[in-house]
């Protein structure tokens, strides 16, 4: 089993959630082994559709806790993205942000600063965490893989957040189907000295640049109603008696314990 | 099994197609819709997401079609009937999921309201030009299954049927309807719930360590699992063996697209719905789907009226394909007479069947428009008074055409 998902595990055991409630759509392809270990339903989507497909799963199902993994998040899925932060669907996205296309030889992607990619680019790349706050994440944290402790707590808080949480995780290449071993020792050993904790800094100043340290915690935590809760209320609201309010919201389940959603 | 009395809006209405098939899709068990508005599809989004909350359904209007059809196929996974509605450039850009929801064995309904074209086209106006993007639209080889209803009361009907359909066959069904049927307003009678048969999802129902999510039953068709039972589901778009895992060789991929193509193909006949109407003793047989068949019917009896023996076959199911019904009409007919709102294509899969048997006319429409009945009748009688063989489709030359390519038409000053 590979780092992140040896990390993913870790978090999704410290959370107490039943890991079959936990579904993973990614359009990264995991190994049928890790999810096997994992003991999650796993959805290996359409390019970039990772959040699309979480949102049908939620809505269909709003029992289950979805966890969209998304290698082209902020490409094909970019438009996804910003509107599943806007309406707070209830996902923990993680962004694997190896900073290129690791498997196609590396070309450059949105998230391509200067310094990592093998031939460099011109272009300016994302800031997730402070694209995910300004579009009102609930939650937003970046680890690098090295912090395996920082990471997999982070996620057991996430996971649990009624709404849309971010957490950005800067990783040697996720190559599903390497070793551990096969990771370059230098680039573990830079991400160790390039990366510095700064809990709760305002995500807009926490873009990754050549020049400085990555800055790595926990940035945002807010709360703001789910895109559930605001149906049900606004539903409610027109329709009136005759409106059953859908699903289970987070706060109901912690009275009711039980969802009519997808049994 | 039939349909929930909650999810049934029994009675006698006077709405139009796409709202009929609205109503459908709640009365076929649809509990989830998610859709990004798009003239002229958008009274059915609009109907369900009325009265879909008010039975438990849940509605999303999504960012794009490439959301929507990708959350559509999240809810079926999660377990619920799910459908989308869209046209033209929506149709489009759902092209990669359509495909993605047939490698998957996703059953979910895909209501597509054509409307002229190409590209933005004409999005107020008919058209029937999408037929052949909906057989072979997304990469590779897969099967599904097209309607093409021609009044509302089909499109309720056929609706609850693709649904049907859809569970019964794990994949993707399309209504390809139009603009004409979607925005025409007919009676529709919505029976009692207990006359309207659903097709359950084919649930796996043995322990979980022992599921395996694509082997098929013996009619090729596998059980499906929901998320959030412990199957501990391993789903891929990715070429996959009977557990879901990816594999790679050459061999497992013919087994397998040979059963995703197969389990509709062997099927057929069990999917496929004909109305034929004189065809016995018919000298021509006019050819027909959606909006075109409803002004063939007026085509047809003014040939008759010249005293021509004329038969008609209605395509209610336009994919599969009737392969084995237009070879079988071949050997005793003079000719075909297609007529469609675009320039010739499911003539040509006339044509492939007919294999030279009988000559093949198409009476062409570049959209935004239905024929003019008169022509499909001159169409019939050129193909009767036409005793020679001709190879190929002949593309018959209608009024409209006359007056715009040879002078008389003039644009509004």
């Amino acid at each position: 089993m590979n780092l992140i998902t040896s990390i993913f595990n870790k978090g999704i055991e410290t959370s107490g959630i039943e890991r079959k409630r936990i579904s993973i759509p990614s359009d990264i392809p995991f190994s049928p082994e890790v999810i096997e270990k994992l003991g999650v339903d796993y959805f290996h989507t359409a390019r970039g559709r990772a959040i699309p497909f979480g949102t049908g799963l939620k809505l269909g199902n709003p029992d289950l806790r979805v966890m969209p993994v998304t290698g082209d998040l902020m490409t094909l899925g970019g438009n996804h993205f910003v509107h599943g932060v806007r309406r707070n669907m209830e996902l923990l996205v993680i962004c694997v942000n190896n900073f290129i296309y690791k498997k196609i030889d590396g070309k450059t992607a949105p998230s391509t600063a200067n310094k990592f990619s093998p031939y460099s680019t011109f272009e300016e790349p994302f800031n997730f965490p402070h694209l995910g706050n300004s579009c009102g994440a609930v939650y937003t944290a970046r680890w690098t893989a090295l912090h395996a402790e920082e990471l997999a707590a982070s996620i057991a808080e996430a996971i649990t957040k009624p709404g849309l949480a971010v957490i950005e995780i800067i990783a040697p290449g996720p190559n599903y189907y390497t070793d551990i071993d096969d990771i370059d020792e230098n680039l573990l050993k830079f991400y160790f000295d390039n990366s510095i904790i700064k809990n709760d800094t305002n995500p807009r100043e926490v873009g990754i640049t050549p020049e400085d340290k990555i800055i790595v915690g926990r940035f945002t935590d807010k709360k703001r109603p789910t895109f559930i809760d605001v149906y049900n209320v606004q539903l409610g609201k027109t329709i009136g008696e005759k409106f059953t309010p859908y699903g289970v919201t987070q706060t109901e389940k912690k009275k009711s314990g039980g969802s009519d959603g997808g049994n | 099994m039939k349909a929930n009395p909650k999810h049934v809006l029994t009675g006698v209405y006077y709405i139009d197609g796409d709202v009929a098939s609205g109503y459908g899709a709640m009365a076929a068990g649809c509990r989830f819709i998610a859709g990004y508005p798009i003239t002229p599809s958008t009274e059915a989004f609009e109907a369900f997401c009325r009265w879909g909350p008010q039975v438990g359904a849940m509605f999303i209007q999504m960012e794009d079609e490439l959301g929507s059809i990708s959350a559509v196929v999240g809810a079926v996974w999660s377990g619920i009937k799910s459908m989308t509605i869209t046209s033209g450039p929506g149709y489009s850009l759902m092209m990669e999921t359509i495909g993605y929801g047939a490698m998957l064995e996703t059953p979910f309904v895909l209501l597509n309201i054509q409307r002229g074209g190409p590209s933005t086209g004409v999005p107020t106006k008919t058209g029937q030009a999408d037929m052949m993007q909906s057989r072979w639209g997304s990469h590779g080889d897969y099967e599904l299954i097209a309607f093409a209803p021609e009044s509302p009361q089909e499109m309720f009907d056929y609706t609850i049927r693709a649904f049907n359909l859809a569970e019964k066959y794990r994949c993707p069904v399309m209504i390809m309807s139009d603009e004409c049927v979607g925005h025409m307003t007919e009676k529709v009678v919505i029976p009692e719930a207990d006359k309207i048969d659903i097709e359950p999802r084919r649930f796996y129902t043995g322990p979980p360590e022992q599921y395996l999510p694509f082997k098929p039953d013996p009619d090729l068709v596998p059980k499906m699992a929901k998320a959030g039972d412990g199957f501990k589901l391993y789903i891929t778009g990715l070429l996959h063996d009977e557990k879901g895992h990816p594999v790679s060789n050459e061999e497992y991929s013919m087994k397998y697209v040979k059963r995703l193509v197969d389990k509709i193909r062997l099927n057929k006949d069990k999917i496929i719905e004909l109305k034929e109407e004189n065809t016995e003793d018919a000298d021509i047989v006019v050819v027909s789907y959606g909006i075109s068949s409803r002004v063939a019917v007026k085509g047809v009896e003014i040939a008759r009226q010249r005293g021509i023996k004329v038969g008609a076959l209605r395509l209610v199911t336009v994919w599969p394909f009737p392969d084995e019904k237009i070879a079988e009409l071949a050997k005793k007919t003079k000719a075909f007479v297609v007529p469609e709102i675009n320039y010739g294509q499911v003539v040509f899969d006339v044509a492939r069947c007919v294999h030279g048997q009988s000559n093949i006319v198409l009476v062409p429409h570049g959209g935004a428009g239905v024929h003019n009945p008169a022509d499909i009748a001159d169409a019939i009688e050129y193909a009767a008074k036409t005793d020679k063989q001709i190879e190929g489709v002949v593309e018959f030359k209608t009024r409209l055409e006359k007056l715009v390519f040879e002078g008389g038409f003039k644009l509004k000053e």
